[in-house]
């Protein structure tokens, strides 16, 4: 992984320790919402939305629905920030 | 917007206390915290934070809730529980299906009324308003149109009344951003926003006769700012009615709101002084030194909060005061400062003493026959605010912004006075509420006064002045101000030569109690012509006030005056910016007055005829 993915991979799993409010939740590229319980259709949103805060952007809702995995929404940051 | 950058630590902490188990203390500083400046993923997090606090930990009062949106509050839920709680009520919440407003009213056997809430909130939009009015129509057709829409709404809240008792809220119109008339449409009684005005207005009018209360959703989104609150992708991709980041000020709102419904909201400031009502420090500073009135940015910033603690006062909350003064000094704003807004008939409790502030609000509560929980305690110190939330957790503490000019928004946002209804009873209960107090506090000011003194174990030590407190006696001439009646200003030199001199008595006092020793706190120079003693200097410490050290020092002036066969004392009062304090100081000590010129007067006790006065408890030890 290069530096860029590892400093937003690490943001990120902040992010998803503060929505979630589990200190111990570690994420990867694999991640989704089949891997954390309390992730359904509400705290996606919150989810969405705190990731809109933490990386100054919007996203689409929607876009980010279809997405598979945490990876993807690496991705869906990186292709933002460039 | 605060970010969580700003949160991080705070949370972090109180996460840990969670964690350990320590849930009061965790609410407590979660609860100081929050803010509705906070954006969403921070009061997402409030929220998160609190559910995992077992309930049963706090005492909080239940409360059922039934909610009918026509925009989806999911993410909103959460945080309204959170504020709630703030608001001292654990909510149990039904949230109706999105977009079923009709349905679910008009199903009486329906789950908003198997739930059976104590409150529905009608948490409608401008977007269900329905506003066709083609451009010219005429008044009496706006009109007409108006009243439709309004009477859809009676006939929502007639249903719901004739299935349940619950108290109704009512969102009004939150006015839309776009206008396509653009600034032309405030012109014209037919544009879309002059249509949503009328029809709030026309809302208010027959609300209260229905019973039923609005929450002023209009107001909310302007506070916030429209440009924010609507945020059309939000609404069109998941029907969020308002931007998210608008949740804490609404869960707030409508916390105070249900608050007050259970008649929990407040009904008593208990005020700090300095730096709260005024600039600076009375004690130190006096009465020229403090910022208060016109002209001076902070003097200014002082008036509009007693201007606004004033309107507070007249609309029927208690102000009450807690100081850390003597409280002749406290008073001396309220009786002389000519830019005061506020009175001493204004405060129903006055408090200014060196006890602690929680006791002393303990006292307040118990004197007006309140609750504690009905108090909202405001002062500009973040430890006497912390040490009031960790003694008291039932008295509401405002965090103070430390600009004086954000006082006023600060505790008007707190919506510590929300009202469900208002009338000339409310008006006149908190003066009743005064007349009360007041009554109460004569009866027992007193017993209070010497419980203090004699808790404090007073011992005076005084004698004739020597060479080892020489300096010290000329230290305490030429500096005091305050109770200073001659303020003569003598060298050590210049004593040395009064002590030396036969026509001269020079006497000092010093004063311990149980928290230390005052040291040397007084200074007498008394002179002798022929068989009268005059008082040429009388200085005295402020800190040791109205402890019984001026009876006591009176005492030995008239015994001093005995003991040299003279018949009369005379005492001078000459006037200075700073000395008003002692410009009664020898009536109270039963002198006769003989004259009063401009800023001097001039008084008389004649020895034969006075008693000694009462000291309170000061054991004494002449030297």
């Amino acid at each position: 992984m290069d530096n860029q993915r590892i400093k937003i991979m690490q943001r990120l799993n902040r992010v998803f320790q503060e929505v979630f409010d589990d200190e111990n939740l570690q994420i990867n590229e694999k991640t989704n919402a089949k891997d954390i319980e309390e992730w359904d259709s509400v705290e996606h949103i919150s989810l969405v939305i705190a990731i809109e805060k933490e990386f100054t952007i919007r996203m689409n809702a929607a876009e980010v629905g279809k997405l598979q995995n945490v990876g993807g929404i690496i991705d869906l940051l990186i292709g933002n920030q460039g | 917007m605060q970010s969580m950058e700003s949160f991080r630590q705070e949370l972090a902490l109180i996460k840990n206390q969670i964690n350990q188990k320590n849930f009061k203390p965790a609410f407590i500083e979660l609860c100081r915290i929050a803010t509705v400046d906070a954006d969403f993923a921070v009061q997402h997090r409030f929220a998160k934070l609190f559910a995992s606090i077992p309930s049963e930990a706090l005492e909080l009062k239940p409360i059922r809730i039934g909610i009918v949106p026509t925009g989806t509050l999911d993410n909103f839920i959460g945080i309204l529980r959170f504020y709630l709680a703030r608001a001292g009520l654990i909510a149990e919440i039904f949230v109706a299906e999105f977009n079923t407003l009709h349905q679910t009213i008009l199903t009486p056997d329906g789950p908003l009324y198997t739930f059976n809430p104590q409150i529905i909130w009608l948490c409608t939009n401008y977007r269900d308003i329905s506003c066709e009015i083609l451009p010219n129509t005429n008044e009496e057709e706006i009109a007409r149109a108006i009243q439709s829409e309004v009477d859809r709404f009676i006939d929502l809240w007639l249903a719901l009344q004739a299935n349940c008792t619950a108290i109704i809220v009512q969102n009004n119109a939150d006015l839309p951003s776009e206008r396509i008339f653009g600034n032309f449409e405030a012109s014209i009684p037919w544009s879309r926003q002059n249509f949503l005005r009328q029809f709030n207005l026309a809302l208010a009018h027959t609300s209260l006769a229905h019973h039923v209360h609005l929450l002023d959703l209009e107001y909310l989104s302007a506070q916030f700012g429209k440009r924010f609150w609507h945020d059309a992708p939000y609404w069109h991709y998941s029907k969020h009615a308002f931007v998210a980041d608008a949740s804490g000020l609404i869960a707030l709102q409508m916390a105070a709101l249900v608050q007050a419904s259970q008649g929990m909201a407040k009904k008593c400031l208990v005020l700090d002084l300095d730096n709260t009502l005024w600039g600076g420090i009375i004690g130190d500073d006096g009465l020229e030194g403090i910022q208060l009135g016109h002209g001076l940015a902070a003097g200014e910033a002082f008036m509009a909060f007693q201007h606004y603690l004033k309107q507070l006062q007249r609309r029927g909350v208690i102000l009450t005061v807690c100081s850390k003064n003597e409280e002749s000094n406290a008073k001396i704003p309220f009786l002389e400062h000519s830019e005061m807004v506020l009175k001493l008939e204004d405060i129903a409790v006055f408090v200014a003493n060196w006890h602690n502030k929680a006791d002393n609000i303990r006292e307040i509560a118990d004197m007006l026959e309140i609750g504690l929980e009905s108090m909202v305690f405001v002062d500009d110190n973040p430890a006497e605010r912390q040490l009031v939330r960790q003694m008291l957790p039932m008295v509401s503490v405002v965090e103070m912004p430390t600009d004086p000019a954000l006082y006023v928004i600060a505790l008007d946002q707190s919506g510590y006075f929300e009202t469900l209804a208002f009338s000339t009873e409310d008006q006149n209960r908190g003066q009743m509420y005064q007349q009360n107090a007041q009554r109460k506090q004569t009866r027992k000011h007193f017993s209070n006064v010497s419980d203090f003194l004699q808790d404090l174990h007073m011992v005076a030590k005084y004698g004739d002045l020597h060479g080892q407190n020489r300096a010290r006696a000329s230290q305490l001439i030429l500096k005091s101000n305050q109770f200073h009646l001659t303020t003569t200003r003598y060298s050590e030199a210049q004593l040395e030569r009064m002590m030396t001199n036969e026509a001269y008595i020079c006497r000092y006092y010093c004063l311990q109690d149980r928290f230390g020793d005052n040291g040397l706190v007084s200074v007498v120079l008394l002179k002798q012509e022929a068989d009268v003693l005059l008082v040429d200097t009388w200085v005295m410490s402020c800190r040791v006030l109205s402890r019984g050290m001026e009876e006591f020092i009176h005492n030995d002036m008239i015994t001093q005056a005995r003991a040299r066969g003279c018949n009369s004392l005379f005492g001078t009062y000459i006037a200075t910016k700073k000395n008003n304090l002692v410009a009664q100081l020898f009536a109270r000590l039963d002198y006769q007055l003989i004259e009063e010129t401009e800023g001097t007067s001039r008084w008389r006790l004649s020895i034969e005829a006075s008693t000694p006065l009462k000291s309170v408890l000061i054991q004494a030890k002449e030297e």
